[in-house]
């Protein structure tokens, strides 16, 4: 069963690994313009807030409370991505998972409807630590659509535009660890290799990691559900699975469903401020702050999907509807990217204390 | 009689509070005291490691990176000063790729919200932690809240 911690969703498969964790940090960040340029990565402007459902189940409708889970506020203005961090027993060792993510029950990979399991052809989830993020729907090799928020009932979420349903909204995560034997074998190879280079046993490898309303009559509010649109165009890649599609352990998977709130209401609901709204990709680039573009290991990439490739951008959508122009989507010079990830050598900067994208 | 340090006019001349301050953290630099060898080890293998894969993880590109100079990321390995504060050590972990709770807990800190929660309720928490201390990893965890899955 997945905890939440520090904002975070933690996973661990103790019968399979005692020191594996799995991270998914949900991190605020900018929307990129919604226009047909294709965008480095945008930082990480910090964590969204999480929050279990059941503690506010009086102030939340029933469906959300139903389908149990974490909440977030998103303000309609920002974007989100996925952080995922393998812990395991060594750096060079991490505890591999399999990762599936929808957004109202359509994945966001294929942008078919939920199943449960793994698939092949097309590949429906995505490797961890192989995969260190996501940004938004695969619509094209190399390229993504940011996921952005909008009220569900709109018609601008993908869940409204390839199900004709506005039923769901949020997001959906499913976790699956590698069976235990599969597990067992990379681990003992990975020792006798450590051995082989005089590395002996890791000080950590046998160390144990413990981790550790005030009114009279509470009614439920009407609280504004979000959905996940497509914003504008990304350079990422999602890449394939090196492993047997039977080398992993679907029994044990484990599932949460992140119910996606209006920030106007998150103070009404949890009685806490809601994060203030991010900076415009435009503010972003005039104070000559930075974007990334992410350096692999000459890993080959999944196609992307061309269900999702046929889904309307919000400017687009916005653009038939209204005849105007989706505000703060015209395109903004980024400057020469930063290059990180493992053939760059530098990690995707996030947001801590103090500083904006540090 | 005149105290010692105190200076109240003219005659013999007395050390002022601050030149015994400079003395004697002159004498303790001197002596050069090992704060906490075992923490700043930890830091060095952690980045160590990492600087095997990927030159990002030098001393001074994880110092420019967490705010600090690399000289004083140096002392802090080689534990000839006090673990760093509580934003620092946050920054080192989500560099280095460890749990900020592990790193300030090393560090012999805890961090602020965990600091103002224990406060609210101390005697409470000192039983709680007091009753888990010998328990196992497994009946930790059940007592940490998982996040209820729903129908969907």
């Amino acid at each position: 069963m997945p905890t939440l911690e520090n904002d975070c969703l933690v996973f661990r498969f103790p019968h399979h690994e005692a020191d594996g964790r799995f991270v998914i940090r949900f991190q605020r960040t900018l929307r990129i313009p919604d226009s047909y340029k294709t965008y480095d990565l945008p930082p990480g402007l910090g964590s969204f807030p999480l929050r279990h459902v059941e503690d506010y189940a009086g102030r939340l409708p029933a469906q959300t409370t139903d389908r149990g889970g974490v909440i977030l506020p998103m303000w309609q203005a920002e974007a989100m991505w996925l952080l995922f961090n393998n812990h395991g027993i060594d750096s060079g060792l991490c505890f591999p998972v399999a990762i599936k993510v929808a957004a109202g029950k359509i994945n966001a990979v294929t942008g078919e409807g939920w199943r449960t399991g793994l698939h092949r052809g097309p590949q429906d989830y995505m490797v961890s630590p192989d995969q260190p993020w996501l940004d938004g729907f695969a619509i094209e090799k190399g390229v993504i659509r940011q996921f952005v928020a909008m009220p569900l009932g709109d018609g601008y979420s993908v869940e409204e535009q390839l199900s004709g349903e506005a039923e769901w909204g949020g997001l959906q995560i499913s976790v699956v660890p590698l069976k235990a034997e599969v597990w067992q074998a990379k681990r003992r190879a990975w020792a006798e290799e450590m051995r082989g280079r005089g590395r002996g046993r890791h000080p950590y490898e046998d160390s144990s990691r413990s981790y550790l309303q005030s009114i009279s009559q509470p009614h439920r509010l009407r609280s504004s559900s979000m959905g996940l649109a497509a914003g504008g165009r990304m350079r990422q890649s999602i890449y394939p699975d090196l492993y047997n599609i039977e080398d992993w352990d679907i029994a044990a998977a484990d599932r949460v469903f992140i119910s996606l709130l209006h920030a106007k209401d998150w103070k009404s609901i949890t009685g806490e401020a809601a994060p203030n709204e991010p900076p415009t990709a435009k503010a972003y680039s005039d104070a000559g702050l930075p974007w990334f573009e992410y350096y692999g290991k000459d890993q080959a990439a999944l196609p992307g999907s061309t269900k999702l490739a046929g889904v309307k951008s919000v400017a687009d959508l916005f653009k038939k509807e209204t005849g105007a122009t989706l505000p703060n989507s015209q395109d903004v010079e980024t400057g020469t990217p930063l290059h990180i990830g493992p053939g760059a050598n530098a990690p995707r900067p996030v947001r801590s204390e103090g500083s904006w994208y540090n | 009689m005149m105290g010692l340090g105190r200076q109240t006019g003219p005659g013999p001349t007395y050390l002022t509070d601050n030149q015994m301050l400079r003395i004697v953290v002159y004498i303790g630099n001197k002596q050069q005291p090992k704060y906490d060898e075992a923490f700043g080890e930890n830091i060095r293998k952690l980045r160590e490691r990492r600087l095997e894969n990927a030159p990002a993880f030098s001393l001074r590109q994880v110092a420019n990176r967490c705010g600090v100079t690399p000289a004083y990321l140096s002392r802090v390995e080689r534990g000839e000063v006090a673990p760093p504060g509580e934003e620092t050590l946050i920054k080192l972990a989500h560099d280095l790729g460890e749990d900020p709770d592990v790193m300030l807990a090393q560090a012999g800190k805890i961090s602020a919200d965990l600091r103002s929660a224990i406060l609210a309720r101390p005697q409470l928490f000192a039983e709680l932690i007091r009753a888990i201390k010998t328990m196992p990893d497994s009946a930790v965890l059940r007592i940490v809240r998982e996040v209820r899955d729903g129908n969907w």
